[in-house]
């Protein structure tokens, strides 16, 4: 599933590298944050489930990178772990910390739904490595949908106090999770053969189908977008910071050691 | 018939969110009790059950039963299964057929 073969215009290849960096930086972060939950979730069922949600995050985030090294050399850990947060291109909605369970279900809701759509559009491209390593990694994503989805569900359905967080929680994920689809430098070099629906009608696509979900547990539409968060030219919150001098402590111990 | 709640000491709203788990290797095995797992409904108890019951070996289908909808023998009435008489006749342990079924599987 190389791309190393492929032969692009040295802009497109930038421009491709930095989507995959972007893409790959999503599920990293995102799958770290995750982790934060195990030994700490509602029940141990849910606890298991998101542990394994989390670990074939950061699979898939390898798989990316890997993607992304095949254009720009390099190694895919010295990529993850090895980069400062003004070069992460990850959407600001998957640093933001954990907070409560509600939060983190309807983080993972969006997200995945997100993540869906842009796997979706990625599979049908004709860049076949891409398009088989998206189909390839679409297989484990819909649990995540599932599992994200039937939470969402009952939390906002169970109580008055239980709907209140969910919308709450909404309030505060949303004008980030529109972050999903802001483009990488150099997008508009990613034709239609790489990336063939254009991220606006991404965002449209995934709209629909997440208010769809939202309407009918009864949460409102919050309005507006976070103008200052800007994920995906490395603007980022502290959070990212915080969040990647934890991560990365035990490979900055010694960055040459073999694991 | 008592139902497994009771025989288990659980009160109906406990057993209503405890669901037996049961999976299907391949489309040809029997699906068999493999534990069980706590949701609020069917639901909820396959997608918890997926990743319990399925994270390390892959299979066909899962089903899963409340345990307040099970019925259950009592553990007092053991003596019910237990033969009086030689009931040898009824294994058919020397039709070729019956041995074949009845081989233990390799693994």
């Amino acid at each position: 599933m190389s791309l190393s073969t492929a032969t692009f215009q040295p802009q497109v290849r930038d421009a491709l590298a930095a989507y995959l960096i972007a893409v790959a930086d999503d599920e990293l972060i995102i799958g770290h944050r995750h982790s934060e939950w195990t030994g700490f979730a509602p029940d141990i069922e849910s606890d298991v489930a998101l542990s394994s949600i989390a670990q074939e995050e950061i699979g898939h985030a390898r798989l990316f990178y890997e993607r992304a090294c095949d254009l720009t050399g390099g190694d895919a850990d010295h990529v993850a772990f090895g980069r400062a947060s003004a070069e992460f291109r990850n959407a600001v909605l998957t640093e933001r910390p954990n907070g409560d369970w509600g939060y983190s279900m309807v983080r993972l809701f969006l997200y995945d739904r997100a993540d869906h759509v842009r796997l979706d559009v990625l599979a049908s491209g004709a860049l076949r490595p891409l398009a088989d390593l998206a189909s390839t990694v679409r297989r484990e994503e819909k649990y995540h949908l599932m599992f994200g989805e039937q939470w969402l569900r009952r939390l906002a359905s169970a109580t008055e106090a239980s709907r209140g967080r969910m919308q709450q929680a909404l309030d505060r994920a949303w004008p980030e999770a529109l972050g999903m689809f802001d483009p990488v430098p150099g997008q508009e070099e990613l034709d239609a053969d790489i990336v063939p629906v254009p991220l606006a009608e991404q965002l449209l696509q995934w709209r629909l189908g997440v208010i769809g979900v939202l309407e009918s547990v009864g949460l409102r539409l919050p309005a507006g977008k976070a103008e200052w968060t800007r994920g995906r030219i490395g603007r980022h919150s502290d959070d990212l910071g915080t969040l990647l001098d934890e991560m990365t402590s035990v490979w900055r111990s010694d960055p040459l050691a073999k694991w | 018939m008592p139902r497994l709640a009771e025989l288990l000491g659980k009160s109906d709203a406990d057993a209503a969110r405890l669901f037996a788990v049961f999976r299907q290797d391949t489309k040809n095995d029997a699906h068999v009790h493999v534990g069980d797992v706590h949701a609020t409904d069917a639901e909820m108890a396959l997608v918890l059950a997926k990743e319990q019951f399925t994270r390390r070996d892959a299979c066909v289908n899962l089903w899963v039963a409340p345990y307040s909808k099970i019925a259950a023998t009592s553990y007092d009435d053991a003596a019910l299964f237990e033969h009086a008489t030689d009931k040898s006749y009824r294994f058919g342990g020397s039709y070729r057929e019956q041995q074949r079924i009845t081989r233990p599987k390799r693994k």
